[in-house]
């Protein structure tokens, strides 16, 4: 008898801790983020983000380079921002900047009144301390400042770039990743890399760190710094929380019951529910992740233009866009908008009858030769996935059979490198985006001659498109509207040369409760929330 | 004994040892580069091969193979491409959460599974066995993730009696901060006192729990009602009953401790399959343990990761069927060790 009380004892227990724990469920149910309370916290002053990976994959401002930038922008500050409203740079950290004619001379003057969260007031020499370091460890998007051949700091408000070539530092200033400024004493005599390794930062922003566990469901939580320089008289939110939810459901389930704000990616059909729910507000806006199909130029049969212009004619673009309920819509040359030198009406445009004429030129076609093309896209990407399937089937009406091979994005790479020309595939499909404000990235990344291939990945090799590039960059140092317009034709000349089909580009879908206020999604800095800018309403 | 723990124990490095070289190989033949997985999609060469170095993956793989075994006896079980730390770090902070969520689902099964298993027994044949049989085998059957969904839309979204995900509520870290050893909240809340914390704890665990316990309920309900049906046929059990015991003494005085023994050895198995099969069920209830972090390491290719997360699982399997074949021996005086 006694094993059968020892189980009874037992069974008792867990029932009276179950009800328990029922009881003060349904106290602790956080509401719908209007200004009531939870466990004497205003729900309100809590901006709690769901993300789908883990967050601080890296702390060191110079070389991080992942998840980490939507934490990061909140906890550093860089000199510029980019607008992608207005497609303007505006002042942060700095508050005006000038540069030479040439654009190899900038000129940047320093706000103050900055003080970092160690305390110590920001000087001009702490910037140029922060970029030299960064320079100097040279990791992640270090690289954006390799134009600079020095940098001074004549008096406290002042920094002066020189550059080795002309390059929109205005621009570069305003990046994503490797912009930030920190206190590079923030260790005092100890090594800083270590130091920010063990989960530490060394910002101005709006937000300082309060809490990181890593691993943990709740990762990260920042709370208001309240040396800020933009100061806390209006309305903020008090405490910026980082969930990480892997699974859109539960993600989904979490806004519906007010236990986030903010939802960073759900699946189309999920955010379709969202768009006539009273307690929630959904965005959609162009993001600048171009999906892009590199052909290639130099081997097997889309070495011929005309080919090239055929497949390019041969897709379906609207099927496509339908099929991916909203999760991507049409591109207009290569430049998303948003982003300033994106061209208005060159769309990639389904004309099968023209795609068979183009074809029937060179012998291929319906009733021709059949062409047998290989297409690599990365394997787990359900999109990529779904146009390579419809890219399959829309070429097969035109006699184009297509192999198309899913793989890692590793592997899928290695073989676009490939020094042996005959392994490299016909079609490769990636996404591309901008590690600054700046259309030259797609043009020196993927469309400028390049032995051996790097991101070149149709070999495209035009001498006048690598001059034209060359210039227009170095316009955009002095004179941004020049420098549009030449971007602009350079994608005229791409449309025809047709080196790569600008398949879609991937629009952000999210969902919020209502109650946050101000919310614009800047494609510049993909994923990120400045949190400081937002209304904290009531619902 | 101690021969035998030993000869034991020497038989568990071999299985581990062949464990770690086949996940080890199968990750490395796979196509694919984990130096840019670590470097980020734009990486330059030269960044790409410093790191190829550094990470050691210039050396062929069967020397990989021997470099990654004296780490691992040294307790440094290499460094995650993913996240850029310690593999043993990694798997320190996330396996208590599995670990905890395991638990308390093999102790739902227990609670549930010994009576349903001997009530399936008592009445062999009957409306009550045909109830419970049912029950066993949908629970085995059932797939974790469409019950966790359903569980999800039934207790949280419509009744609203249990949360929908993570291990306790959020906000309370700003009301009761919870002190953190062992990094299981229940247990860390248990011993510092941190009663709300520990309610919201409890109060999240059960739905979870209630989905990974389905497997070793079924497991464990079957297990009992055979070996008890077993035992009954038994001379000693006859004998109880034509002395004219009640049945029900016979069920709890006589047949049961016997009966227990098979249940015990299963026991070991169903909690290492628990822990693996609580991965899909972890990322549906957004639980921070080993199964966000095994899924991370696959698609980032993360072999020092993908072969932590297997080492990992391999030696609780081995040390739990151990553990289980001693606890035998002192529960039932019939096995000997040899």
């Amino acid at each position: 008898m006694r094993r059968f009380g020892t189980v009874k004892a037992l069974v008792a227990l867990v029932v009276v801790a179950l009800a328990a724990a029922a009881c003060t469920g349904t106290t602790a149910t956080p509401s719908g983020g209007g200004g009531t309370t939870s466990g004497g916290t205003p729900v309100d002053t809590n901006f709690t983000m769901s993300f789908t990976g883990e967050i601080m994959v890296g702390w060191d401002p110079s070389d991080s380079y992942s998840n980490d930038v939507t934490a990061m922008q909140n906890m550093y500050e860089t000199l510029t921002r980019y607008n992608s409203e207005t497609q303007q740079v505006e002042p942060l950290l700095a508050t005006s900047w000038t540069s030479n004619d040439a654009g190899t001379e900038w000129t940047f003057d320093i706000r103050s009144g900055v003080t970092f969260h160690t305390g110590r007031a920001m000087t001009a020499e702490d910037v140029k301390a922060s970029i030299e370091r960064t320079m100097d460890i040279n990791g992640g998007a270090a690289y954006i400042w390799s134009p600079v051949k020095s940098i001074d700091a004549p008096d406290d408000t002042t920094v002066v770039f020189t550059l080795k070539y002309s390059a929109p530092l205005d621009l570069i200033a305003s990046a994503d990743y490797a912009a930030y400024i920190f206190d590079t004493q923030a260790a005092g005599g100890a090594d800083l890399a270590k130091w920010f390794a063990d989960g530490a930062e060394a910002g101005t922003g709006a937000y300082t760190l309060d809490s990181w566990d890593q691993g943990a469901e709740v990762e990260l939580r920042l709370k208001a710094f309240p040396e800020y320089w933009g100061g806390w008289d209006a309305t903020h939110y008090q405490n910026v929380i980082y969930r990480v939810v892997p699974e859109a459901t539960t993600a989904a389930q979490l806004l519906r019951s007010g236990q986030v704000s903010w939802v960073e990616r759900l699946n189309p059909q999920l955010w379709g529910t969202f768009q006539n729910d009273p307690t929630t507000t959904t965005t959609s806006t162009a993001s600048w992740q171009t999906l892009l199909a590199m052909l290639n130029t130099t081997d097997g049969p889309l070495a011929d233009a005309r080919v090239r212009q055929a497949v390019m004619a041969g897709i379906d673009y609207d099927g496509m866009m339908q099929a991916l309920q909203g999760g991507a819509q049409k591109l207009s040359g290569v430049i998303p908008p948003g982003l300033w030198g994106h061209v208005d009406d060159l769309y990639p445009t389904y004309d099968p009858e023209k795609a068979k004429s183009l074809l029937q030129e060179v012998g291929y076609g319906p009733g021709g030769q059949a062409m047998d093309l290989e297409l690599t896209f990365v394997q787990g990407d359900s999109d990529e996935q779904l146009v390579a399937t419809l890219i399959k089937s829309n070429l097969a009406d035109l006699n184009i059979n297509v192999q198309s091979r899913g793989m890692q994005w590793t592997a899928q790479w290695s073989k676009a490198k490939s020094a042996n020309v005959a392994e490299r595939q016909d079609i490769f499909l990636f996404y591309w985006w901008p590690d600054y404000a700046d259309p030259y990235s797609w043009f020196i990344n993927l469309f400028h001659t390049e032995d051996p291939p790097f991101f070149n990945l149709s070999y495209y090799s035009n001498a006048d498109v690598d001059t034209r590039m060359e210039q227009a960059e170095q316009m955009a140092a002095s004179d941004r509207a020049q420098a549009t317009q030449m971007f602009q034709d350079l994608q005229q000349t791409l449309y025809t040369d047709a080196p790569s089909i600008s398949v879609y580009t991937q629009t952000y879908q999210r969902a919020m409760l209502k109650s946050v206020g101000g919310y614009v999604d800047n494609p510049a800095y993909p994923n990120c929330v400045f949190v400081y800018d937002l209304t904290p309403g009531v619902a | 004994m101690t021969l035998y723990v030993l000869r034991r124990l020497a038989q568990a490095v071999l299985v581990v040892a062949g464990v770690v070289i086949l996940t080890f190989v199968v990750a490395r033949v796979v196509p694919g580069d984990p130096a840019a997985s670590w470097a980020g999609p734009k990486a330059s060469q030269e960044e790409l091969d410093a790191i190829r170095a550094r990470l050691g993956l210039d050396a062929p793989v069967p020397e990989q193979i021997v470099s990654y075994f004296a780490g691992v006896v040294k307790g440094d079980w290499g460094v995650a491409v993913h996240t850029h730390r310690p593999v043993m770090e990694d798997l320190l902070d996330r396996a208590p959460a599995s670990i905890e969520l395991v638990v308390v689902a093999m102790i739902f099964a227990l609670l549930f599974g010994i009576p349903c298993g001997l009530l399936s027994a008592r009445w062999n044949r009957r409306l009550p066995d045909s109830v419970v049989r049912f029950g066993a085998v949908f629970a085995v059957s059932m797939p974790s993730f469409w019950l966790a969904l359903i569980l999800q839309l039934v207790f949280f979204q419509k009744l609203r009696w249990f949360p929908v995900a993570g291990q306790y509520d959020p906000n309370l870290d700003y009301t009761h901060p919870l002190v953190q050893y062992t990094q299981m909240p229940i247990v860390d809340a248990l011993i510092t006192g941190n009663w709300w914390v520990f309610r919201s704890a409890l109060w999240h665990v059960v739905l979870p729990a209630v989905v990974v316990a389905a497997y070793p309920f079924g497991v464990i309900t079957r297990m009992v009602r055979a070996s008890v049906l077993d035992t009954l046929g038994e001379d000693h059990v006859r004998m109880v009953r034509a002395l004219g015991f009640s049945e029900r003494s016979v069920f709890a005085k006589w047949t049961l401790k016997p009966a227990l023994n098979p249940v015990i050895a299963v026991l070991a198995l169903v909690f290492a399959y628990s822990l693996a099969n609580s991965f899909l069920v972890e990322s549906i209830f957004n639980w921070p343990g080993l199964g966000a972090y095994a899924a991370a390491s696959v698609a980032a290719l993360d072999t020092p990761a993908i072969v932590g997360v297997t080492l990992f699982i391999a030696i609780v399997y081995v040390i739990g069927n151990l553990v289980v074949d001693i606890a035998q021996t002192a529960l039932d005086p019939r096995i000997k060790l040899s």
